[in-house]
């Protein structure tokens, strides 16, 4: 992709977003489309957000692949890994070189290296002093991301955090919780759905992902909401 | 009829975690003498959770003692026993217990399963001196209130032995078990709590952890469905 090309469509994602941020719309939405923007815009090879939950443990809520070893390896990043450092130093964390890292993270690097993941670079979602979860950016290349993919990977999280958080929550640290709270309760009607889905549509997790988000898309409703009237039984998905 | 009903349940969530209070509402929505809550089987054991007289908690006893009874038959088929004219069959279809209630007033038992989903815990018990038949809607609505205090019961043991029945697990077996959770209420067409409370009580019955058992469900080694005596193991 040539770097005009890429600058125009980073420009344009930022401008969609602005949109998006506009009207009523779906948490889980925005951050998939986040993380779908960095995979395909970035020099990256998987991404994902973790929203830290009231007990301050990081959760997956949204990623670019459903496989469930991505998401098990990013949520052992979460535990002991960079993922973790950079929420609890509200600091980036980046790793050139997954072979290199400490004792402490081989379970993390063990799995990394498995899935063909080289290099690491791990964002804070920080809203002044409060880091409410991370952006990670998961390559399959040695080295550090170049500076304007770091650039847009910090501009990436903050909108995010903007996205959770509304305009006007920003004084209210109640409601802040509340919102962050929101967000991963969605996250967990999004899981049970795509069960309810594997189930009567007989296929697996990751396929009733995609069909849940296909259907939301082509109806033009959240995520969210798609995923809590599948669950409640009052709609269902006919292939 | 509809706001009694209504009224019955309400009270049923009142006691929730309360068990002394499960039969009251049965008795006084429904033209019988007593009622009596017990637990029965593997899963839970043998208990007397509740009775509203003497004669409900001796017939809950008996059947305990004897093995034989409507409220065995109902958590074994599941269904309500219905036997409005127990006086006069009853020496054929349970000869011990009608031996051993010989010389009480008893002329009709009704019993209605505890269970949630497949996992059948227990039975109410109720039953009148003079005969009486429950139409309907009235077997309807016994049975829906024995299905609230089934997921009381079950939730109140699974309490006992730790609120969070091996729940805790990091982020990535919750959202396994969330996933699962999906499934199950799909299979059994129940609301996310109860679902949950499937998988646990499911766990809990067999010694596993909520995330093995949430793992077969997901691989579909584990199926879970009402319609037969139990939990089906396909694949």
């Amino acid at each position: 992709m040539s770097e005009i090309t890429k600058e125009a469509r980073l420009l344009q994602t930022f401008a969609s977003l602005a949109d998006t941020l506009v009207d009523g719309y779906d948490v889980v939405d925005l951050l998939q489309l986040l993380v779908d923007t960095c995979q395909q815009l970035l020099d990256t090879t998987a991404a994902a957000i973790l929203l830290a939950g009231p007990n301050g443990e990081l959760d997956v809520v949204a990623s670019t692949s459903e496989a469930s070893r991505l998401v098990e390896l990013i949520q052992i990043s979460a535990e002991a890994g960079p993922c973790v450092q950079s929420f609890q130093t509200g600091e980036v964390v980046s790793v050139s070189d997954i072979t290199d890292v400490p004792e402490a993270w081989s379970l993390f690097r063990e799995r990394a290296l498995d899935l063909g993941f080289a290099s690491v670079h791990a964002v804070p979602m920080r809203l002044r002093d409060n880091t409410i979860g991370t952006l990670n950016l998961l390559r399959e290349q040695l080295g550090e991301l170049d500076e304007q993919d770091r650039i847009a990977a910090r501009a990436f999280a903050d909108v995010a955090t903007i996205g959770i958080l509304h305009e006007r929550s920003l004084r209210e640290t109640a409601v802040l919780a509340e919102q962050l709270q929101g967000a991963l309760t969605s996250r967990i009607v999004i899981e049970q759905a795509k069960g309810v889905v594997a189930y009567t549509n007989g296929v697996s997790i990751e396929d009733a992902f995609a069909l849940i988000r296909g259907y939301a898309r082509s109806h033009q409703v959240g995520i969210s909401q798609v995923a809590a009237r599948l669950v409640d039984r009052s709609l269902r998905l006919d292939d | 009829m509809t706001s009694a009903f209504g009224a019955a349940l309400e009270a049923l969530d009142r006691s929730a975690s309360s068990p002394k209070g499960y039969c009251r509402p049965f008795v006084d929505l429904f033209p019988i003498t007593g009622a009596s809550v017990s637990t029965l089987g593997s899963l839970l054991g043998s208990e007397t959770l509740s009775a509203s007289d003497t004669v409900a908690a001796r017939l809950d006893e008996l059947q305990f003692d004897l093995g034989e009874g409507p409220c065995w038959e109902a958590v074994r088929s599941g269904r309500p026993v219905l036997e409005p004219d127990f006086s006069v069959r009853s020496s054929t279809r349970w000869p011990a217990l009608s031996a051993a209630l010989r010389d009480e007033q008893l002329r009709s038992i009704f019993a209605f399963p505890l269970a949630v989903g497949p996992l059948r815990i227990g039975a109410v018990d109720l039953y009148s001196v003079v005969p009486v038949h429950f139409d309907q809607t009235q077997a309807k609505q016994a049975d829906a209130m024995a299905g609230v205090v089934g997921r009381h019961v079950l939730r109140q043991a699974l309490n006992a032995v730790g609120r969070d029945y091996d729940y805790r697990g990091n982020a990535y077996s919750r959202r396994i078990v969330h996933q699962a959770t999906g499934m199950v209420l799909a299979q059994l067409d129940l609301s996310p709590d109860d679902a949950l409370l499937v998988i646990q009580g499911h766990a809990f019955a067999t010694s596993r952890s909520m995330m093995e058992v949430a793992q077969d469900v997901i691989e579909g080694r584990l199926t879970f469905s009402s319609e037969d005596d139990g939990i089906e193991a396909s694949g």
